[in-house]
């Protein structure tokens, strides 16, 4: 069996991103190829790709794209995986219905 | 490297349309921003024309930007988003809705196109809203692009003029003539820059950068939050803005905060539920109650949004100008210029503001007067 490398270690994974058409981000059906081009215009952290492509604004708010696209931006700008800053995280964590939203106050006064 | 002309503080829509304009014009431009480009208030915004803020000079400040962004359009690598919308406003009382009539016997002065539609005829048009309602007005005028690309876009075309585009840069100081009544350059965390002319583009900073040159910008942050909600099928909201008429109640200053319906779908299909304006200083977490009141208000006017998931929220700080009028201006030291204090219009004056400064720049005549947006009204006042 191979050995498997630990996936938060300090450089970049093994998986291959090779084809311009491979999704990277699910959520907003973004490619490689748009990513790849935001960063060759500049964009050098993920929340420039995200406010130029939409990768990671989408439900899941980039908790499946985010290691792919900091591997990208490390790869292609010179930077250590590590020093790539991830997204912003913002409330709600998780998708909330808005009713409950709504709610909140009563909630907490209650 | 050779000196730049003029250099521009601050990174967002205010900064990079004065950079792209004064490029136009000729002028070698460095822009300095502390952050990235499109990091604040442009990042915050629900990228809303808005057309129909009084008084009537924001209306021509408005009417006249719109037209440059659809100029602009054509300028730039990227599709912006943008389009014609049109706006709504709602009213859920017959006292608001009385006082929303008022409003716009105001706004037609002002040469402003609008509709005033019964509760019949609104629901008919957005089946949406729920029934209850008191009436409403339609302005078909208005517009919507993504504040994103838009910002993002024109520092891109700005460059490809020639401009330099500093990011991840502070400044530290303005360094002005042995006698104070010019300009000479800025200092930053990587150094000096010599410069003739400064723009203070700095948002609701600029009341800082301000002080480094010695004039009073009374500019505060003015924060507000927004919740972003799943992508919805088009015909959620026919017309993609539809704001509570309490909106422009909402701008005045009575209340430490003030909550309004906003809801906006953009072109991407998701929600843009707004609205709030509260005085909390530099504070950019997003607050709770004021999300939760924000949800409350727009499943009141929406029954249907209950239902749909909201992913996100934010807050961004928007410069307040304490008479609600921005300020585009040149000031008493010699090569420094203001372009601050739109509060929420900053999106929808970015292109006429830009244009007016560098118009200001190089000593053209400027296609709207611009004395009352002058920084030394404040001085007066004092």
């Amino acid at each position: 069996m191979a050995e498997k490398k630990p996936r938060t270690y300090e450089g970049t994974s093994d998986i291959k991103i090779e084809n311009p058409d491979m999704i990277i981000c699910r959520c907003e059906e973004i490619t490689l190829k748009e990513i790849l081009q935001a960063i060759s215009e500049g964009a050098s952290s993920v929340n420039e790709v995200k406010r130029r492509t939409r990768a990671g604004m989408g439900l899941c708010q980039g908790r499946s794209c985010s290691r792919l696209v900091r591997k990208l931006i490390a790869e292609h700008t010179n930077q250590k995986f590590g020093s790539v800053q991830p997204g912003t995280v913002r409330p709600p964590v998780r998708p909330l219905p808005l009713k409950l939203l709504a709610s909140l106050e009563e909630d907490s006064n209650g | 490297m050779a000196n730049p002309d003029v250099v521009i503080i601050g990174g967002g829509i205010i900064g990079t349309c004065c950079a792209y304009y004064l490029e136009k014009e000729g002028l070698k431009v460095t822009l300095i921003e502390r952050g990235k480009i499109c990091s604040e208030a442009s990042k915050s915004s629900q990228g809303h024309l808005f057309l129909w803020e009084l008084p009537a000079i924001n209306i021509k400040l408005a009417k006249a930007s719109k037209k440059l962004f659809w100029q602009l359009n054509d300028q730039l690598d990227f599709d912006i988003e943008l389009r014609n919308t049109g706006s709504m406003s709602i009213s859920d009382s017959p006292e608001s809705f009385d006082s929303l009539k008022k409003t716009i016997e105001d706004l037609r002065i002002a040469e402003v196109v609008c509709e005033l539609l019964d509760a019949n005829e609104f629901t008919k048009r957005e089946p949406n809203v729920t029934p209850g309602i008191a009436g409403g007005a339609y302005f078909p005028e208005d517009g919507q692009l993504n504040p994103l690309l838009a910002t993002i876009g024109i520092a891109q075309a700005a460059k490809k003029l020639g401009a330099e585009i500093k990011t991840n840069t502070l400044v530290t100081g303005i360094e002005l003539s042995p006698d104070k009544t010019k300009v000479t350059g800025v200092q930053t965390g990587n150094g000096k820059i010599s410069t003739k002319y400064v723009v203070n583009a700095a948002g609701a900073w600029s009341g800082q950068i301000g002080e480094m040159a010695g004039i009073n910008i009374p500019v505060i942050p003015r924060k507000g939050n927004l919740i972003v909600v799943e992508n919805v099928p088009d015909d959620f909201v026919n017309c993609k803005i539809i704001i509570a008429s309490g909106y422009l109640d909402s701008l005045k200053v009575d209340n430490k905060v003030a909550v309004a319906a906003n809801v906006q779908q953009t072109k991407e299909g998701n929600l843009l539920l707004g609205s709030s304006r509260e005085f909390a200083g530099f504070n950019k977490e997003v607050n709770p109650e004021v999300i939760s009141e924000i949800a409350k208000r727009c499943i009141r006017f929406f029954p249907s949004l209950a239902n749909l998931h909201t992913i996100r929220s934010w807050a961004g700080l928007r410069p307040y100008s304490p008479d609600m009028l921005p300020i585009i201006s040149d000031s008493p030291i010699e090569g420094f210029y203001v372009a601050t204090g739109h509060e929420g219009v900053g999106i929808t004056m970015g292109p006429v503001t830009g244009k007016l400064i560098a118009q200001m720049i190089t000593e053209q005549k400027t296609e709207l007067p611009v004395e009352k947006l002058s920084v030394n009204r404040f001085e007066k006042q004092s």
